[in-house]
């Protein structure tokens, strides 16, 4: 692993302080009362309070910003440009996806170059979009796509999946049509989508030996809702097949609970561009 | 420890730590077609040090073997020298397999040697490349990759002039006089990694010892000390010993590789007995 | 991954072949390969194994090191998964050719073994906060014809069952410093517990069906397919898509029905055959890559 030289990254082993807290007294507290409520009083299927806008880069092609609850994401992209490195000719184009949180977007301090989360994250978001993107419009080029989470609340590589697919059609890259993600976690046999940072931390850590179910992790589902596709499905914890099944559902109908959100902020922003040229050519008269 | 060592030298009637005499080599094993994607592949393995050869092509340039040769009209050959992270005797582990300053050079190294042998004139705009992967090492390790690499080329059918047979012969220890008269005073080959790590100079020679009796030509010499010197007086001992070790290696290899062709060959060819 | 060229015609092919639950190398969709399956065959490491599956060829060599654990998990040792692949496989891997194929399999593998349902990392632990010990899986590919996958984890999961970790007879703090004695003897070893590793299972999609353990051909006929770790009892510790194809949540659930009941017989027939190769004790022979 190259250690960046030019910026001061600070000394070379630091812990942060958190770990000293007694963490686990508030945790095992949250953990017992999970299963019966959530901590800001959703329902398990219940979305958090979304809000979407285009057009936020002035210097990017295509731009988008998406809040949902604390989590907040901007998404750039980038025109085409011809693929680097490259000796041959490949029939199809590529996406390049960069995810990056912040170094003030966690709780604990992130570096300038991606770890391996960011770079994993990164993949994950290149899979979502790439099924959505029309590759074979743009032979032999290369689109970038830029996620930056502002502020960690939970969710951020779903809300990142969303913001880039805004992004992308802002940026007129043609494609088969949005790309909605929701992040779901169960924690013994219940499962919980749109997950908050606190409720991520629950899910990813296995319950105890003693409770009865075993069964904990994270589900990050993408989806193409006008085509009832799945773009992406990724999972890390451990459980059985029966938890799997109603979860895919629930996410799968959650997704297409989204796109409508999604729509409605890509017609704003075509009216707005379709104003603009009405002034325009009032003024030019 | 260096008494101790000279002591045991002695007590073991000039046998060397494993048991062998000075001229002696370690156990060769060979098996060719290894691999069934690659054009030709080797594995070989003496005593322990044990390496895997790929060759694949020729076939038309690409990568940056093909920039760096762009106005090259006559045949390149492109090596990888690299050592799985696993490789180690001791229970240290590599960091990384290639890239290294070490790596780099003795790519460089393997492709002089490959040079030497590949008649390149026969292939003109086209590229072979020679992948060497270390999977164990046990002293001699760069000497016994141009030997599986020779054996690989061989298997790829790619028309070589001789043989190109590394031997690695060490003084063990170069700087006590008393041991003149000793079998070990000219040096032992097939160095093992202990004695490679002793206080005397280790001498990798890669010999053509089939083209010409006295072997110098397209001669790759590789000389490596534990921060020793070697006097002058003592080379020309100590080279003979390395190049008497390559025709001993040569004699081996050859002899397996021609058995390796009764065995795999088509029965059109059996029947015909080339071999003797 | 080697790219292999195949027109139109031939992918019709295989297909067709898929569909009619005969594959062009006379398999049924959920049938794999034969096997080779070497463990021990490398002295210098504490563990190590080698498969052939087809034409994929993966060696796997572990060392166990003494290391300091993370600061926010002190009870827990560390496993670490490194993937080479070797230039010997396709010269699209000279150099940093084969890197991301490296880091695709890393991640996929950490994936699937970070669950403590897969592996106790508590039992790596020497001395909390202080000393642990340190697992490093090497995984060397040197050839691949279909499936690396499947491959890697199964060599993975051999090479860790064969794994011997030095005894620690003493481990005690002198004057705030870790001081640890290891036993004298080298054949008194602790062995990891194998029972619950995961293996990979990958799902092709292949037309409207899924087959396993896919040839390179196949391979290339399909667009996307379905990574997932299952343990043996059939929890699934990781669920990974690869390819850019999308799916249908009805064909994402029908190949984890499949995934789940391969996985299950996978794990027990490794299981099997390992302890198989146990019983013929210390002295049997080892073929290595003279065979």
């Amino acid at each position: 692993m190259p250690v960046d030289q030019r910026r001061i990254n600070g000394p070379e082993v630091t812990i942060p302080y958190n770990i000293y807290f007694d963490s686990n007294a508030k945790q095992t507290e949250t953990r017992k009362t999970l299963p019966k409520k959530r901590t800001d009083g959703r329902d398990s299927t219940e979305l958090r309070k979304i809000f979407v806008k285009t057009g936020i880069v002035s210097q990017a092609k295509g731009s988008a910003y998406i809040e949902m609850g604390k989590t907040k994401v901007v998404c750039s992209v980038f025109d085409p440009r011809e693929i680097p490195n490259k000796t041959g000719y490949s029939l199809q184009g590529e996406l390049f996806c960069e995810f990056k949180f912040s170094p003030f977007s966690c709780l604990k301090r992130k570096i300038h170059q991606q770890d391996s989360e960011e770079k994993e994250y990164s993949i994950i978001l290149q899979r979502a979009l790439e099924s959505a993107v029309c590759r074979h419009e743009f032979p032999n080029f290369q689109v970038d796509v830029y996620a930056l989470v502002l502020d960690n609340g939970g969710s951020s590589l779903a809300a990142a999946i969303m913001a880039s697919s805004l992004a992308l059609s802002d940026a007129s890259v043609p494609m088969f049509g949005l790309v909605t993600a929701v992040t779901a976690g169960i924690y013994q046999d219940r499962f919980y989508l749109d997950l908050t940072e606190e409720e991520e931390v629950i899910c990813s850590k296995a319950p105890d030996e003693s409770t009865s179910s075993r069964n904990y992790g994270i589900v990050i589902q993408a989806n193409l809702p006008q085509h009832g596709q799945i773009s992406e499905f990724f999972h890390v914890g451990s459980m059985d097949l029966a938890n799997m099944k109603p979860t895919v559902e629930a996410i799968t109908t959650a997704c297409k609970e989204l796109c409508p959100v999604m729509q409605q902020c890509l017609v704003k922003s075509v009216l707005k561009a379709l104003k603009r040229k009405e002034n325009m050519e009032k003024e030019d008269q | 420890m260096l008494e101790g060592d000279q002591d045991q030298e002695e007590d073991q009637g000039g046998l060397r730590n494993d048991g062998r005499r000075a001229a002696e080599l370690r156990k060769i094993r060979v098996r060719m077609g290894v691999f069934g994607q690659a054009d030709g592949s080797a594995y070989l393995e003496q005593g322990n040090t044990k390496i895997l050869v790929a060759v694949y092509g020729p076939h038309q340039p690409r990568g940056s073997a093909a920039r760096a040769g762009g106005k090259n009209v006559g045949g390149i050959i492109n090596c990888q020298y690299s050592t799985a992270v696993f490789s180690f005797s001791a229970g240290e582990r590599k960091r990384r397999p290639r890239g290294d300053r070490k790596s780099i050079e003795k790519s460089l190294q393997l492709r002089r040697a490959m040079e030497s042998i590949i008649q390149l004139d026969l292939y003109p705009r086209s590229q072979i490349d020679v992948f060497v992967e270390v999977l164990q090492i046990d002293g001699s390790e760069y000497c016994v990759a141009v030997n599986a690499a020779t054996l690989a080329l061989i298997d790829a059918g790619i028309p070589i002039k001789d043989y190109a047979i590394g031997c690695t012969a060490s003084l063990i220890d170069s700087t006590s006089k008393n041991d003149e008269d000793s079998s070990h005073a000219a040096g032992v080959v097939d160095a093992t990694y202990m004695e490679e790590c002793s206080p005397g100079a280790t001498l990798s020679i890669i010999a053509l010892p089939g083209s010409s009796n006295d072997a110098t030509k397209g001669l790759v010499v590789v000389a490596q000390g534990a921060g020793q010197r070697l006097h002058l007086s003592r080379l020309e001992a100590l080279r003979n010993r390395a190049l008497c070790g390559c025709r001993d290696i040569r004699n081996i290899l050859d002899r397996a590789v021609r058995q390796h062709l009764t065995v795999h060959s088509q029965p059109s060819f059996s029947t015909l007995h080339v071999i003797d | 991954m080697a790219d292999i060229p195949l027109s139109l015609a031939e992918k019709t092919f295989i297909l067709h072949g898929v569909d009619a639950n005969f594959r062009n190398d006379g398999r049924i969709r959920n049938e794999y390969r034969a096997m080779e399956l070497e463990t021990k065959l490398m002295p210098q490491t504490n563990g190590s194994a080698r498969i052939r599956l087809g034409n994929t060829d993966v060696l796997v060599g572990v060392k166990v090191e003494v290391d300091t654990p993370f600061p926010d998990n002190p009870f827990e040792g560390k496993l670490e998964f490194f993937v080479d692949c070797s230039a010997n496989a396709t010269p699209a891997f000279e150099g940093k050719g084969g890197d991301s194929l490296a880091t695709e399999i890393s991640n996929t593998l950490a994936l699937a073994y970070q669950s403590p349902h897969a592996i106790n990392l508590k039992t790596l632990s020497i001395l909390p906060h202080q000393q642990c010990w340190k697992i490093y899986v090497d995984i060397l590919i040197l050839q691949c014809g279909g499936n690396l996958f499947d491959a890697v984890s199964i060599a993975v999961k051999a090479a860790l069952y064969s794994t011997e970790i030095p005894k620690v007879t003493a481990a005690t703090l002198d004057g705030g410093k870790p001081d640890i004695q290891l036993s004298d003897d080298p054949y008194d070893c602790i062995k990891l517990d194998a029972k619950n590793f995961p293996v990979l299972v990958t799902l092709c999609k292949i037309g409207d069906n899924c087959v396993v353990d896919p040839s390179s051909e196949e391979e290339t006929c399909s667009s996307a397919s379905i990574v997932l770790s299952t343990l043996p009892d059939g929890r699934f510790t990781s669920v990974v898509k690869m390819g850019h194809g999308s799916l249908q949540p009805t064909t994402l659930i029908k190949t984890l029905e499949i995934g789940k009941l391969v996985g299950i017989k996978l794990n027990a027939s490794v299981m099997e055959s390992l302890k198989k190769e146990d019983a013929l004790g210390t002295n049997r022979p080892i073929f290595g890559f003279l065979r």
